[in-house]
């Protein structure tokens, strides 16, 4: 494998880099309006970025290189962080001080190269790297995003917590490392992961300890219960379009760390095997639901709100993680596939939300609560609608793309034909009955209430167009979501394989190990 | 088969849709043609519904088959085709059933439009645009034969109608509207839930191998005793938990009072017309048919609890002030009855429930039409506070007795006929006719909801006489005529509320061709394949083959000319 394939597969994220690089440079500029166009600039370098990943080899024709697996989870994760990840610098664009632009965009465009990075990586040492440079610049950019006193307690508050669970991460892929010997997660002619945990000598105390610890880690980045502490206060603090990005690039990149994970220690449901492992999911998966949902219903501050539902949104995906992708019982049983699809709704529809609220301002200060929402639909009804459409999607309601995501998401569990999947999923059905009750407050804000505060937009034209985009798409993806998913059914195909090695491998009982993952490798070769 | 307008059934639906582009585009301050917009939209809508009630009936004419669905049109949609392995689609039709209901629909709405000139000042454009959509959304429960589609619509009509409570309504309407949205909500996750199930279900079950939502696939399912009792049994539960609270049934029905009262009153009409059969009608329309073996189990306990709430309902009917409230509560009594024809698995009481569900959109949406004209003239509903109304306003108290006496089952109009045949299959529901085997209820139900008529003519009469005779009550400061309005009902109002009463005293009369609708209909699409069935009586002549395949039931329905896309 030599140095150009290499960087030619990964031409993307070099360029998100490089642009990264190229922002910070000229971002510092003697000239005021250089150093007040940054914005402009990191677009052009997503737009690069997007056309390199265009022109940019199929993973077909890839190979497995040290440290990198490119599949086409690699392909989606990546196509999901440019397009989602260009409609949040549009929304982002007016809310760094003109001096620190070439810093926050900066840090923007290192963080979704992390992202990006995360679900090309193929060794627990670069996916902890990978995972750090999602995580760490939205650290800065959360002090950069305001001036306000909260923003700076928020962001030290997000750096110590951060800190802390990527610890806690590499303490658990140690020990991973440590039971495997090896930090390659599949692949390759020596010792991997999946190698180790297709052997029957795997899922001693060790192996469990690291990955529950890895586990907990990557809940941190999911913002699962019990690690959900920190979400509402950092996302009060920050900037709303930053909040919108909070919400989706970290989630993406836990999810997407959370599936290569599993698809190398064995999905839960195809596996007895792992059933502690399984168990603790659904218990993070119910609880995640109820506490953020249950928490978002005592909120008067939309921001805060929001926080929570996040994290209720977190726990309907961990269903899908639970149910596994798709294998055998049924057509609809692709949970792995619904929470792709599901995560981008969620990234699009949270934006439109957040873009309605950093559109307004009352007094000079941010729109935040209830009541400076309230008789929107008075003063900017284009606002309003498109509040409400994203406030009717976040409850998972027809005519838009949120209950769409809800009825792959769910539909996975009745698939899979285990009974406790069924009661989570039922108990996920009636947690979109208890969050309608607060996504209809913000609905019935907008447009039931009397105005209370004086509202002013202060948006710009990227905003209006952000929130065109993102309520025009939550009914374009309700009228036809088919390509979507079929994009992230093939994003599937390879967590799918090492699946079916699990059931394998459960079949075979306790007869020699075969070593599986050399022909998956041949697969993606050729 | 050569149609008069291909896809009448989506142009109807979505023909709102363009009324509101319309709306959009007129100035908002411009009442006068905000109105009209949305009269002649809802009258276009009325007009298509016509056309297809009229395609329907040469459709069924021509293949000879009034049981089955005509109109049909299928459209992919998640899912890659059609008939592929995930098969949800965008799929139409009409039966005898669905398309009295639409008709019904489409009938009420410009009334209510109409009705609501002199009502609604405020935020007019946005009202007429949530009622628009409210139209699309009933329209297309009614039309829609994929159970996604149903629930598409199903819970989209929550929207529309929730703004219109919330934002029009009275003192409470926040709280009502509230209520109202998360109470059904709540019913319709868990229905949400046995969705899902079922249509995997139907992916696992031999014979289909489809993870389909087709209604008349599930059907097929259901009646050839391809989902296991233990199954039925739970998804009957979440079925009911969706549909019940709709109806509203006897104990989830504590949203309805609070949201008829505050909502303005064409959400009332609105709500009482059409929104609860969107209950009845589901369990008519899913329920029953797909889950054959569950629902002959729960009936005693549907029956009792809707005897429960027949006399239930009427009591407190009985003892409220607010005449809104007095109607609302005589609702949950009504829908009582149309429960109890449905469950007593008879052809008698299942056509009784059906004219029930009309019946009751006439009347009590009429009723709720004139208690509203009576109110913008004394912004009170107190019966304390206003009485002998008829001599200042003679002709609402014409039209109020009418309505009053067809809610009440007077024979001749049409209430009549309907409770007949309710209180005659619940009491024959035991015996063997129709070639229905025997249903699980008797004489006793039907002797326990006759008390419920008895009550009924009680409290409504009661309500008459307070309001209309004895000496004259009014509010100090009323008749308000400070809208222009004459102290009696000025010709628009009495133009609204004619439709309604030569309806009524139509199909009282003569309710033969709409019962000759709706029967072949319940046989063939409610009770179906699971009785070996042969037509009894006059209907002989359409009685359909015994089909026992999957394909076979496609087959013949495709025959009556499906077009596909």
């Amino acid at each position: 494998m030599n140095t150009s394939t290499y960087l030619s597969l990964l031409s993307p994220e070099c360029c998100l880099l490089a642009g990264a690089c190229l922002v910070w440079l000229v971002g510092v500029s003697r000239s005021a309006g250089i150093r007040a166009s940054m914005a402009g600039l990191t677009l052009a370098v997503v737009a690069v970025a997007m056309f390199l990943a265009w022109r940019c080899p199929s993973p077909e024709a890839a190979a497995v290189m040290p440290g990198i697996r490119m599949t086409s989870l690699s392909e989606f994760v990546r196509w999901a962080t440019l397009i989602v990840g260009a409609l949040l610098l549009l929304a982002n664009w007016r809310v760094p001080a003109d001096r620190e632009q070439g810093e926050y965009f900066g840090m923007m465009l290192c963080s979704m190269a992390g992202v990006s990075l995360t679900a090309c990586s193929n060794d627990l040492i670069v996916l902890f790297f990978a995972l750090e440079l999602v995580s760490v610049p939205t650290y800065v950019m959360v002090a950069l995003s305001r001036t306000h006193v909260r923003a700076s307690e928020s962001a030290v508050k997000y750096f110590f917590l951060g800190a802390l669970a990527a610890a806690i991460m590499a303490y658990g892929f140690s020990f991973l490392y440590g039971v495997s010997g090896s930090t390659v997660l599949e692949g390759g002619a020596g010792q991997s992961l999946a190698k180790y945990f297709a052997g029957d000598a795997s899922w001693g105390p060790f192996a469990l300890i690291g990955l529950v610890l890895a586990f907990s880690g990557l809940a941190f980045k999911v913002a699962a219960a019990p690690f959900h502490a920190y979400a509402a206060d950092v996302y009060e603090g920050a900037a709303s379009p930053l909040t919108a990005f909070l919400g989706f690039i970290p989630k993406l990149a836990g999810f997407t760390a959370l599936i290569k994970l599993m698809a190398v220690c064995g999905w839960p449901a195809a596996d007895g095997v792992s059933a502690p492992l399984m168990w603790m999911l659904w218990v993070v998966a119910a609880l995640t639901m109820t506490v953020g949902n249950v928490l978002a219903l005592l909120q008067h501050n939309v921001k805060r709100m929001l926080a929570y539902s996040s994290i209720a949104h977190s726990g309907y995906m961990l269903v899908g993680i639970l149910v596994g992708p798709m294998w055998g019982t049924g057509p609809m049983r692709d949970g792995v596939a619904a929470v792709l699809f599901y995560i981008v709704v969620y990234g699009v529809m949270n934006l439109g939300a957040f873009a309605v609220l950093s559109n307004l301002s009352i007094k000079g200060e941010p729109a935040e609560t209830l009541d400076d929402l309230a008789g929107l639909s008075r003063r900017a009804p284009l606002s309003a609608f498109a509040m409400a459409v994203c406030a009717f999607s976040l409850m998972g309601f027809p005519p838009t793309a949120g209950f769409i995501g809800k009825v792959y998401l769910f539909s996975g569990a009745f698939a899979a034909g285990e009974t406790s999947l069924i009661v989570l999923a039922v108990i996920g059905v009636l947690n979109s009955a208890i969050g309608a009750a607060y996504y209809l407050k913000i609905a019935s804000a907008c447009y039931v209430r009397e105005p209370v505060a004086e509202q002013s937009r202060t948006g710009g034209l990227t905003q209006s167009f952000v929130l065109a985009v993102c309520s025009l798409a939550m009914f374009c993806l309700f009228l036809r979501p088919n390509d979507l998913v079929r994009q992230a059914r093939s994003a599937t195909e390879s967590v799918r394989t090492a699946g079916q090695a699990s059931i394998a491998r459960v079949d075979r009982g306790a007869v020699g190990i075969q070593p599986i993952a050399p022909s998956d490798d041949q697969e993606h070769a050729g | 088969m050569a149609d008069w307008i291909p896809n009448i059934l989506t142009l109807m639906t979505l023909s709102p849709l363009l009324g509101i582009f319309f709306l959009m585009l007129i100035d908002a301050r411009d009442h006068k043609r905000l109105r009209l917009m949305a009269m002649v939209t809802s009258l276009a809508t009325f007009a298509l519904a016509i056309v297809a009630a009229v395609d329907f009936s040469r459709a069924a004419d021509a293949a000879d088959r009034w049981d089955a669905f005509h109109l049909k049109s299928t459209t992919a949609w998640l899912g890659d085709s059609v008939g592929g392995v995930v098969d949800i689609a965008y799929r139409v039709g009409v039966d005898g059933i669905s398309l009295s209901l639409v008709l019904l629909t489409a009938f009420l709405m410009p009334l209510v439009v109409w009705g609501s000139f002199s009502s609604i000042r405020e935020r007019v454009r946005e009202y007429f645009i949530l009622l628009l959509l409210l139209e699309v959304g009933m329209l297309g429960v009614f039309c829609a034969l994929d159970l996604f589609l149903f629930y598409v619509c199903f819970e989209f009509t929550l929207v529309p109608l929730y703004f219109i409570i919330g934002i029009w309504g009275g003192p409470q309407r926040r709280k009502a509207a509230n209520k109202f949205f998360i109470y059904t909500l709540t019913g319709s996750v868990l229905m949400f839930a046995a969705i899902l199930f079922l249509a995997h279900h139907a992916y696992v079950t031999n014979g289909i191998g489809v993870f389909t939502l087709d209604i008349l696939k599930l059907t097929a399912m259901g009646q050839q005793y391809l989902i296991p009792y233990n199954v039925q049994w739970w998804l009957f539960l979440a079925f009911a938990a969706g549909f019940a609270i709709k109806v509203p049934f006897f104990p989830v029905h504590t949203w309805l009072p609070l949201a008829h009262t505050e909502a303005p009153t064409a959400g009332s009409v609105i709500l009482a017309g059409v929104l609860l059969k969107l209950g009845t009608y589901g369990f008519l329309r899913l329920s029953l048919p797909i889950l054959p073996d569950a629902s002959v189990r729960f009936a005693p306990m549907m029956a009792t609890l809707a005897v429960i709430g027949i006399i239930y309902g009427a009591l407190c009917a009985w003892v409220q002030t607010d005449v809104k409230k007095l109607v609302a509560y005589s609702s949950v009594s009504h829908l009582g009855f149309c429960m109890l024809g449905m469950f007593s698995m008879k052809m008698a009481g299942a056509t009784g429930s059906v004219l029930y569900m009309l019946n009751h959109g006439l009347s009590t949406g009429a009723l709720f039409l004139v208690i509203g004209m009576v109110y913008e003239r004394y912004h009170t509903r107190e019966m304390s506070r206003i009485g002998g109304l008829a001599k200042p306003m003679p002709w609402m108290a014409f039209f109020l007795v009418f309505f009053t006496l067809s809610s009440i089952g007077l024979p001749g109009l049409n209430g009549f006929i309907g409770e007949f045949l309710v209180l005659l299959g619940t009491a024959a529901s035991g015996t063997v006719s129709d070639n229905l085997s025997a249903g699980r209820l008797g004489f006793g139900y039907a002797a326990a909801a006759a008390l419920g008529i008895i009550f009924g003519a009680v409290y409504m009469l009661l309500m008459c006489r307070r309001v209309l005779f004895g000496p004259v009550v009014e509010p100090p400061g009323t008749p308000d005529a400070s809208q222009g309005l004459p102290p009696d009902l000025n010709l628009r109002e009495r133009f609204i509320l004619a439709p309604l009463a030569i309806v009524c005293v139509v199909l009282g009369v003569w309710p033969k061709p709409l019962i000759e609708t709706i029967q072949p209909a319940i046989m063939a699409n409610v009770f179906q394949v699971k009785q070996d069935l042969q037509y009894a009586g006059e209907t002989d002549a359409v009685a359909p083959e015994v089909i026992f395949a999957v394909d076979a039931i496609e087959a013949a329905d495709d025959n009556d000319g499906e077009r596909s896309s």
